[in-house]
């Protein structure tokens, strides 16, 4: 019983209960708060494989992102708005019917696939930053460049659409 | 990291960083006290009053009196406020606020953890402070708290892009993100010289991020009563204002650590003195520019902040990332 383990495991519970609560939750700024609290579970299991720039990373991105979300949800929702909840009890049964056949062929394949042992890295000093930061502006630097058009087409195509709206008015 | 971590768990060690943990939070409560008490002193004096004079020899107890007051007072609650995220508002915004305290290299050899990414470390997790604040807003059911939640979200997520940008020209002179590298990278000289436009920048943004004056809209009493924090009282209400003056312990170390060479003496000959007085001193001199400008500063209105932060900081910001790059490039023989 390492403390590794310890962290993994309130980590794990912490991830998962925050996206069972996020579903179960029937008012957006709870649904929020849960999934915030499982992305920053997320951030630390990362932590927890070594990978610290990742983890703070996701920190970094998804706080920001779970603020912004937040702000949406509390301005384009009604402030006693909450979901009713699906009555159809056999639709229930049908979706759970199909969870349960995902979670089997899914537990399936990672239990019968040979995993290859992973290759024996050199202990990296206390950061990994470095690598990725070669790996990122040297070897994959064409995949990463045309990400970052992706984005700035994703931004472009915002501001015109926010525009356009605001031109009708 | 890891070997911590990988360490077997007993009851010996969970005490032993408890223990630590302790201590640096009585050393940060003593810090606070302190701090108001100055702070309501400095801005007497400088408004030509005498400032807290009552409570203990020159006041000294004025702070702890007050603490004693807020804790012993009734914990209010609205009747329509979110029960559960009242309750956890107070909570999100305080613990980021003391989980940043890790990082900080005190001394050389003074400091809880030694990350790679310090500074990241820094920046991602007082990020979700943010949260808290619109939490905070959005449960206590209140208009004016509510609208103070979204300025102060609006206002630290914009100024948290040029006070990242302002520092990757220390980064980027350092070689490194681990905050001990960067104060041993200081020896010569220290980083507030070659980046001046960065230590311009990120102590406008830090200022904003702190949310004290001249930024200090979100809390703007004239306008929103008291902002995000206006339903809390007692030891709540006392929560929110002890992570604002430990953000601004942070602030204050990170602007030392980046920019004044940290524990370094400002001249080897003075080497004689211990590190730990040296970061004091500097840490103070930040937290006195605090209530400097307090006393002094107006408030800008709250459609200038946004522009200033995205038309100005930021170029200037990008400016200086480039004119870091190109120098660099140039001394290292690249163009």
């Amino acid at each position: 019983m390492t403390g590794e383990f310890i962290a993994f495991f309130v980590l794990s519970l912490l991830t998962i209960g925050g996206a069972v609560f996020m579903i179960s939750f029937t008012r957006v700024v709870h649904m929020v708060i849960s999934l915030g609290i499982t992305f920053i579970s997320i951030a630390g299991l990362y932590v927890l494989l070594g990978a610290e720039f990742v983890g703070v990373a996701q920190v970094l991105v998804y706080s920001g992102a779970i603020s912004i979300l937040m702000l949406f949800g509390i301005m384009l929702t009604k402030h006693d708005a909450s979901d009713e909840g699906t009555g159809n009890t056999w639709k229930n049964w049908l979706s759970l019917i199909f969870v349960a056949a995902l979670f089997g062929l899914m537990f399936w394949g990672i239990q019968s696939s040979v995993w290859p042992a992973p290759p024996e890295t050199a202990a990296s000093d206390v950061s990994n930053v470095k690598q990725i930061g070669l790996d990122v502006f040297k070897r994959y630097v064409i995949p990463f460049e045309l990400i970052s058009v992706l984005l700035l087409v994703a931004l472009v195509g915002a501001i015109i659409m926010a525009k356009k709206e605001g031109n009708k008015e | 990291m890891r070997d911590l971590l990988q360490q077997t768990p007993s009851l010996g060690n969970a005490l032993w960083f408890f223990l630590a943990a302790v201590v640096l939070l009585v050393i940060l409560l003593g810090f606070v006290t302190y701090a108001i008490y100055f702070e309501r002193k400095v801005i007497g004096w400088m408004q030509a009053r005498i400032g807290p004079n009552r409570v203990g020899p020159l006041g000294l107890l004025q702070t702890v009196a007050d603490v004693a007051k807020l804790l012993i007072k009734e914990d209010t609650r609205p009747k329509h406020a979110d029960k559960a995220l009242y309750a956890l508002a107070p909570i999100l915004a305080y613990a980021p606020a003391f989980a940043v305290l890790a990082v900080l290299p005190f001394t050389e050899t003074l400091q809880f953890a030694d990350l790679g990414i310090g500074i990241l470390y820094y920046i991602a997790l007082s990020g979700i402070t943010v949260l808290g604040v619109i939490t905070a807003g959005w449960a206590s059911n209140n208009k004016y708290s509510l609208i103070g939640g979204l300025r102060s979200a609006a206002q630290m997520i914009s100024y948290e892009v040029p006070l990242v940008m302002s520092v990757v020209g220390v980064v980027l002179m350092t070689g490194s993100m681990n905050l001990r590298e960067i104060v041993l990278a200081q020896q010569d000289m220290w980083n507030f010289i070659p980046q001046f436009l960065g230590f311009a920048v990120f102590l406008v943004a830090a200022q904003a991020e702190l949310n004290r004056t001249p930024f200090d809209l979100p809390e703007a009493e004239s306008e929103l009563v008291g902002g995000y924090h206006v339903e809390y009282s007692g030891f709540r209400f006392a929560m929110f204002m002890l992570a604002e003056y430990v953000y601004m312990f942070g602030m204050g170390a990170m602007v030392t650590i980046l920019f004044f060479g940290g524990w370094l003496p400002i001249h080897p000959a003075l080497s004689f003195i211990p590190g730990i007085v040296w970061f004091a001193v500097k840490l103070l001199l930040y937290v006195f520019l605090q209530f400097w400008l307090r006393a002094t500063m107006p408030r800008p209105r709250v459609d200038q902040l946004m522009s200033f932060a995205w038309k100005v900081l930021l170029p200037v910001a990008l400016l200086n990332i480039l004119i870091t790059a190109v120098v660099i490039s140039y001394q290292s023989g690249m163009i």
